[in-house]
């Protein structure tokens, strides 16, 4: 409603000269209009913003305007104020007039009319116009501005404190999606895959369905979170609901061409504030049709020239008309989100360099210690090697003779100590074979081993040389491949070792299972005793002095067995499983990195 | 007349064990203790079977064998050694037959008579 104010004159306020030219330069820059008019109420000057206000088209002309002319802007407002400061009114204000100029130009005006003296001297009236809306536009603009700055401040923030792809696509969604950032009610992120040139849909976020949406934004609302704290939370319920929606595009797959206009805002890196109509395009018609929409902003994510994926997002629950401004700043967050991206990509790809080299060192390292450990089995392979030749002669020699001694006539004690030589020299001359056997496993190379063929090969071997009278076995082998790297041969030589003793020292009734597994990044070969339960214990017991070593016909064949183990970063022992069955396992590493095929050793 | 065997080993102790085995086995046995005094003593006469022990100085026993199966090819030649590893080298395949030392002379003695049964039954009529 327009307000008037009437001021009563006062003596001599007009008298002062005023520089016309001064004062409406100064107006102007403050879009203040001043219009003078003289005793016959004609307009004697006039500033520019004044001008833009009336939209004098004549003011220039040599006919100077009559106050009348104006009524078709001020109604008879303009009029009546000059009147009453020509009465003797000091000053003459009207609020709030709802103006119109000739342009369309619509103003809310404050008028203040004076009374004023030329510097000629000629009394006269000045009118002064203030177009109070472009004050209130200009605060509206403002804090616009201020509440989009904000917006990509926060989420600058959280993009800057995350190097994680998917934490970086959630931040860009509920930037897009809040209240408090840009509103949209759903958003959809694909991204690109350059091979295929193909977007694939990645994630959404935003309300299924117009009663979720009330329930959630009611949720919402009522934790009055920031942008900020809510860029921050982590997930919640809300938040879980909310990402239900990305159902709607898991595995959409759109192939991008230059015809679709979905394909030229992807390759030409501009922004589409898009409504479906007949002309629109198949190809993005079918993208809107499955978004569930016929309004959407599309917002391509280009970083260094590189297409990284697409944001859509809509106001499908509430209806709500998309802006150009809004897919604008929608378009700055993309950008944002596009290097953030890139930054994430580049930050794995030295995650996985580190650690790539990380993993070459540990492996380096193990190489050098297995080295280390094979060229002393080596050395120790030679050594005994020359040391069994020397002996095997003189042994040969010991027990031929006593052999020979044996065929003639002695008295008993004779032939006693005869048979004590003889026996022993064959113990001698068998853990001479042991050595040998050993000697002969050191000399290969190292290889990656099929550890579960070569634990079949060890235990098809022992069968064929098995008594009817020992315990049998049978083998149960792992499913999957269990590749550890060593010398086979010496390898196949201790598995064959802990197979035959464990065959020999325990006689049915029962039997022996052997087993393969993988087991914590480990090949495992388990031989588990089926004994009837109260033989448990002497199981246990009888497997417990085959590993310590407590007989000593068995004392080298178990120490070089276990040393050949442990050299190949191994280890064994007694287990007793969940089904309570005793077992002598034996462990290796499984290779970490294949260098070539698995070595397939003969039986 | 009974069928000449000869024994080729540097270890004397070995010499002195198979000499007394074998002639109590009713063979006739000749030792010597390197490869060229055993290439000396095939150009003199035939022998039925050569024992030849294969880690020896001057000569090792697989080149003896080699020159051995030139000079009396129908000899039946027997690579007894400590070394199961020479198994693997292919020029003990000239051999007819690979018996590992030991001081059960059993398997020795069982392969002496297989190959002397085996040129005889080849040299029937």
């Amino acid at each position: 409603m327009n307000s008037v104010t009437t001021m009563p004159a006062t003596t001599h306020e007009t008298s002062v000269p005023v520089d016309l030219e001064y004062l409406s330069e100064g107006l102007d820059q403050l879009g203040i209009g001043l219009l003078a008019f003289d005793q016959d109420e004609r307009l004697t000057y006039s500033n520019q913003s004044a001008i833009d206000m009336v939209a004098l088209d004549n003011a220039d002309s040599d006919e100077r305007p009559h106050l009348v002319q104006m009524a078709g802007v001020f109604g008879s407002s303009l009029s009546s104020a000059v009147e009453e400061v020509r009465q003797g009114s000091s000053r003459s204000v009207r609020h709030g007039l709802h103006c119109s100029n000739q342009h369309g130009r619509h103003m809310l005006i404050d008028l203040s009319c004076l009374p004023f003296c030329s510097m000629n001297n000629d009394s006269c009236v000045i009118a002064l116009l203030h177009d109070v809306r472009q004050r209130h536009q200009f605060s509206d603009d403002t804090k616009f501005l201020r509440q989009e700055l904000q917006i990509l401040t926060d989420v600058a923030a959280a993009l800057s404190s995350s190097s994680e792809l998917v934490q970086i696509l959630k931040v860009i969604l509920t930037g897009a999606t809040a209240a408090q950032g840009l509103g949209f009610n759903r958003a959809f992120l694909f991204l690109y895959q350059q091979g295929t040139n193909e977007l694939i849909g990645h994630m959404a976020l935003g309300p299924v369905s117009a009663e979720e949406a009330g329930n959630i934004w009611k949720d919402l609302d009522a934790m009055r979170l920031s942008l900020e704290e809510l860029l921050d939370s982590n997930q919640s319920d809300t938040g879980e609901r909310l990402d239900a929606i990305t159902d709607l595009i898991t595995d959409f797959r759109v192939r991008l061409d230059d015809e679709s206009a979905i394909g030229r805002a992807c390759h030409d890196s501009s922004w589409l504030n898009l409504a479906i109509s007949d002309d629109t395009d198949n190809l993005t018609s079918a993208f809107a049709q499955q978004l569930n929409t016929d309004k959407l902003a599309l917002v391509p994510m280009v970083s260094k020239g590189n297409l990284m994926g697409l944001l859509a997002a809509d106001n499908q629950i509430t209806g709500r008309p998309i802006s150009d401004e809004a897919v604008q700043l929608l378009q700055v967050l993309a950008n944002q989100a596009a290097v953030a991206m890139e930054r994430a990509r580049l930050y794995d790809n030295q995650l996985e360099r580190s650690r790539e080299l990380e993993r070459t060192n540990q492996l380096l390292a193990e190489s050098q210690d297995q080295i280390i450990k094979f060229e002393k089995m080596s050395v120790i392979g030679e050594l005994t090697s020359a040391i069994a030749h020397e002996l095997r002669n003189p042994l040969t020699v010991i027990g031929g003779f006593a052999n020979l001694m044996l065929k003639s006539t002695l008295p008993d004690e004779n032939r006693e100590y005869l048979n004590i030589i003889s026996s022993e020299i064959r113990r001698a001359e068998t853990v001479l074979d042991q050595v040998l056997d050993f000697s002969r496993a050191s000399k290969g190379e190292n290889h990656p081993i099929d550890f579960s063929g070569l634990v079949r090969r060890s235990l098809d071997l022992l069968k064929s040389r098995l008594a009817r009278r020992e315990l049998p076995m049978f083998l149960s082998q792992a499913s999957e491949p269990l590749t550890v790297f060593g010398n086979s041969d010496q390898l196949s030589h201790a598995v064959y070792q802990f197979l035959k003793l464990v065959a020999e020292e325990l006689t049915p009734p029962g039997e022996a299972e052997v087993r393969t597994e993988l087991r914590d990044g480990q090949a495992l070969m388990l031989i588990k005793i089926r004994r009837p339960d109260h033989e448990r214990e002497q199981v246990r017991r009888t497997l417990e002095r085959i590993i310590t070593q407590n007989r000593s016909s068995q004392r080298l064949t178990i120490l070089v067995a276990g040393e050949t183990i442990r050299y190949h970063g191994g280890n064994f022992g007694i287990a007793c499983g969940d089904d309570n069955l005793p077992s002598l396992y034996i462990e290796l590493p499984l290779i970490k990195e294949q260098p070539s095929e698995p070595t397939h050793t003969g039986g | 007349m009974s069928p000449h065997i000869l024994v080729v080993d540097d270890d004397d102790g070995i010499r002195v064990l198979y000499q007394t085995e074998l002639a109590g086995e009713g063979y006739q046995v000749t030792v010597v203790d390197s490869g060229r005094t055993a290439l000396a003593a095939v150009s003199e006469r035939q022998f039925a079977v050569i024992i030849l022990d294969i880690d020896m100085p001057d000569m090792s026993g697989i080149e003896a064998l080699t020159h051995l199966r030139k000079a009396s090819p129908e000899t039946p030649v027997i690579l007894n050694t400590a070394y199961s590893i020479y198994k693997q080298d292919f020029q003990s395949w000239l051999a007819d037959a690979y018996v590992m030392k030991s001081s059960d002379l059993e398997p020795l003695k069982k392969k002496i008579k297989e190959l002397i049964d085996s040129v005889e039954h080849k040299c029937q009529p």
